[in-house]
C-alpha cells in the first residue's frame, strides 16, 4: 500500500505543477459538451430516437463525453511513459522496491480520482446548464463506469506505450485507435441506425460497451440485460488489458 | 535480513539480444563475478563491453538468457522485489523528475523507499547541503544545468541507507568539487558497511575508490582483482615523462624506434609507457642527453589506465584467457 501511495503522491506532485494540465483534465469534457453538444442538440431539435424513446442530443451525448474523457485521461497517463522514458526516470522506477502491478495500480488510482472529479463536474454542470434529466439514483453506476473505463483504457494503451519505442508511432497509433473506436461506436449516435457492417463493428467495440453502460446509468436508455452483458464484457477487457500491461512491464521492455 | 558473504554472485552469465532484424548479439558470454559484501567494486570496460547489460540484470531490469545470478543471497529472477527492497540505483541516464523541484525529487524518492514522512525533511537538508544543492532546493529540475541534474540524481541515493548501491558512471558531468563530494559520500557509504557496485570510464576514480576491479570486454571477463593484482598483469610497466630543451626530429625518430606500450608528444615533452625490463630507453636516453639537454625526467609505476589500455589492445582469444583473481 505504501508503494501505491508513493506512486499516487508522485502523480499528484507532477500534475499540480501545471495548472493548464489540470484545467484541461478537469474541464475538457464539459467544454466538449457545451460546444459540440449544444451545436448538435440544436441540429436535432426534435430529439434523437433511441430504441423506443426520444431524447435530447445533450442528454444522449453526456455518456459519450464521459467515455471520451476517460479515454483522454488514459491517453495522457500512458503517454507519460514516453515522457518518463525520455527523462530517463522510467527505468529507475523499475528498480524501486515495488511490484510492477503496484506501479500500474498507483498510476491508475490517481487518474481514476481525477476521472471521478471530472465526471462529477461534467454531470453537475450538464444538469445545471443544459437541463439534462439525470437519474440521480444511478449516480454510483456512473462513477463505477468511470473508474472501470479509465482503468480499462489506461491498461489497454499502456501495453502499446511500453511496446512502441517511438513517440511519433505511438501518436499515430493513438490517433487511428481513437478515430476508429470513437466513430465505430455508440458514442456520437445510436448504433441502431448504422449500416449492418458498422453496427457489427460497434457491437464488439469496448467504447460502445462503456458508453452504453454510462447512458443507461445517466438517462436510463438501453436494455438492462444487454447493458450489463456489455459491462461484463468491458470488465473482461479491463482484466485482459491489465494482465497484458503487467506482462509487458515484466518482460521485454529493455530488449 | 541476514546477508551472505558475497553481495553478488554471478555464474556463467549469458545474455543474448535477439533483434527483430539481424543476427543475435551476445552481450554477456559466460561471465563469472563475485562481489564481496562491504566492498567497492568497480566494473570497467569500453563502450559495448557488456557493463550496462550486467548492471541491468543485477538491478532486476532484465532477465538473463542463462546462468545464475544472486544478489544479497536472492535469486534475481524469482526474488526481484526482495532484492529491490535492499538496493538503490543511479542509472546512466539523467533519471530525475524534470517538472518537480529539487526538494520534491528528494522527497518523492524517499517515499518510494519507505522513509517515514517526518524524517524526509531532515534527510533532504543534509543531502542538499552535502551536494551543494541548498540554493536550488525550490527550483524545478528542468531549469538546472546538466551537471546539477546529475547531482540531484546522485543525491537521491543518499536519502536512504541500503546495503547495496549501484552507480552507473555517477560523476559524469560533475565539476571537480562535486565529484569529490560524491566520491567521499560513496566511500562513507562503504565504510558504513554498504556494498557499492560502480561502473565508470574515469579510471582514476576506480583506482582511487575500488577495492576490487573487474575489466570486461565483449561480454567476457578480462581481469579481476584488487588494484595491485590488476596492475601486476602488466608486471613491469612504467610511465615516463621526458622534457627536452628542444625536441628535434632526430631525437623523435630515435625514440619512436623504442618498443613503447603507449606514446604521446606535447611540444618538447614525451609521455610514454614502457616495460621496465626493457633497458633500451635508458641507454637511448643517456645517448640523447649528450646532444640535447633534458629539462625534466620522471618515472612512475603504471596507472590503471595503462593496464586497461594494454588489456584491451587486442580481442580476447583462447590464447589470451581471463586474467587475475577469479573468485
Amino acid at each position: 500500500m505504501t508503494m501505491i501511495l508513493a506512486v499516487m503522491y508522485r502523480e499528484y506532485r507532477i500534475r499540480t505543477t501545471s495548472m493548464t494540465w489540470l484545467f484541461y483534465d478537469l474541464f475538457m469534457p464539459l467544454t466538449y459538451l457545451l460546444l459540440f453538444g449544444i451545436g448538435l442538440d440544436r441540429a436535432f431539435d426534435t430529439g434523437l430516437s433511441v430504441g423506443e424513446t426520444t431524447v435530447r442530443y445533450n442528454a444522449f451525448f453526456l455518456s459519450g463525453v464521459i467515455t471520451m474523457a476517460c479515454f483522454g485521461i488514459a491517453i495522457n497517463t500512458s503517454y507519460g511513459f514516453f515522457v518518463d522514458r525520455d527523462n530517463g526516470i522510467f527505468f529507475e522506477f523499475l528498480t524501486y522496491p515495488m511490484t510492477r502491478s503496484e506501479f500500474l495500480i498507483g498510476k491508475i488510482l490517481f487518474n481514476c480520482v481525477l476521472s471521478l472529479l471530472q465526471a462529477l463536474l461534467t454531470v453537475l454542470l450538464g444538469v445545471l446548464l443544459l437541463s439534462i434529466p439525470l437519474l440521480w439514483n444511478r449516480l454510483p453506476l456512473v462513477l463505477a463506469g468511470v473508474v472501470a473505463g479509465t482503468a480499462g483504457w489506461f491498461f489497454f494503451l499502456t501495453t502499446f506505450a511500453l511496446r512502441i519505442r517511438r513517440n511519433d508511432m505511438f501518436n499515430t497509433f493513438i490517433n487511428v485507435a481513437y478515430f476508429v473506436l470513437m466513430f465505430a461506436s455508440s458514442l456520437f449516435y445510436p448504433t441502431e441506425q448504422l449500416p449492418a457492417w458498422l453496427r457489427a463493428v460497434a457491437a464488439f467495440n469496448p467504447m460502445t460497451w462503456q458508453t452504453d453502460f454510462l447512458r443507461f446509468a445517466t438517462i436510463g436508455s438501453g436494455n438492462g440485460g444487454v447493458v450489463f452483458a456489455e459491462a461484463a464484457a468491458f470488465l473482461i477487457f479491463l482484466l485482459i488489458s491489465f494482465g497484458a500491461a503487467v506482462r509487458t512491464l515484466h518482460r521485454g521492455i529493455l530488449r | 535480513m541476514s546477508l551472505p558473504e558475497n553481495a553478488i554472485e554471478v555464474h556463467d552469465l549469458v545474455k543474448v539480444y535477439r533483434p527483430r532484424s539481424g543476427a543475435p548479439v551476445t552481450a554477456l558470454d559466460g561471465l563469472n563475478v563475485n562481489v564481496r559484501r562491504g566492498e567497492i567494486f568497480g566494473l570497467l570496460g569500453r563502450n559495448g563491453a557488456g557493463k550496462t547489460t550486467l548492471l541491468r540484470i543485477l538491478t532486476t531490469l532484465m532477465p538473463p538468457t542463462s546462468g545464475s545470478v544472486t544478489v544479497l543471497g536472492r535469486d534475481i529472477e524469482r526474488e526481484g522485489l526482495e532484492i529491490r527492497r535492499n538496493m538503490c540505483v543511479v542509472l546512466q541516464e539523467n533519471a530525475v523528475e524534470l517538472f518537480l523541484s529539487v526538494e520534491d525529487n528528494l522527497s518523492t524518492y524517499a517515499r518510494f523507499h519507505a522513509i517515514p514522512p517526518d524524517q524526509i525533511r531532515g534527510r533532504a537538508d543534509r543531502v542538499t547541503e552535502r551536494f551543494g544543492l541548498s540554493e536550488y532546493r525550490r527550483q524545478k529540475v528542468i531549469d538546472l544545468s546538466g551537471g546539477l541534474k546529475r547531482r540531484v540524481q546522485v543525491a537521491k541515493v543518499f536519502m536512504v541507507e541500503k546495503p547495496l548501491v549501484f552507480l552507473d558512471e555517477p560523476t559524469t558531468g560533475m565539476d571537480p568539487i562535486n565529484k569529490r563530494a560524491t566520491l567521499d559520500a560513496i566511500r562513507e557509504q562503504a565504510l558504513a558497511g554498504g556494498t557499492i557496485f560502480l561502473t565508470t570510464h574515469i579510471l582514476e576514480e576506480a583506482e582511487e575508490l575500488c577495492d576490487t576491479i573487474a575489466i570486461v570486454d565483449k561480454g567476457k571477463l578480462l581481469a579481476l582483482g584488487d588494484l595491485p593484482t590488476i596492475k601486476s598483469l602488466i608486471p613491469s610497466a612504467l610511465d615516463i615523462s621526458i622534457t627536452f630543451e628542444l625536441l628535434t626530429d632526430e631525437i623523435l625518430a630515435d625514440l619512436r624506434r623504442l618498443p613503447f606500450l603507449t606514446f604521446s608528444r606535447k611540444r618538447n615533452t614525451i609521455d610514454a609507457c614502457i616495460r621496465s625490463d626493457d633497458l633500451s630507453l635508458f641507454q637511448t636516453l643517456a645517448r640523447l642527453a649528450q646532444s640535447q639537454r633534458v629539462l625534466h625526467f620522471e618515472v612512475r609505476s603504471a596507472t590503471l589506465e595503462d593496464v586497461f589500455l594494454e588489456l584491451l589492445s587486442g580481442p580476447p582469444s583462447p590464447d589470451r584467457p581471463d586474467r587475475g583473481r577469479i573468485s
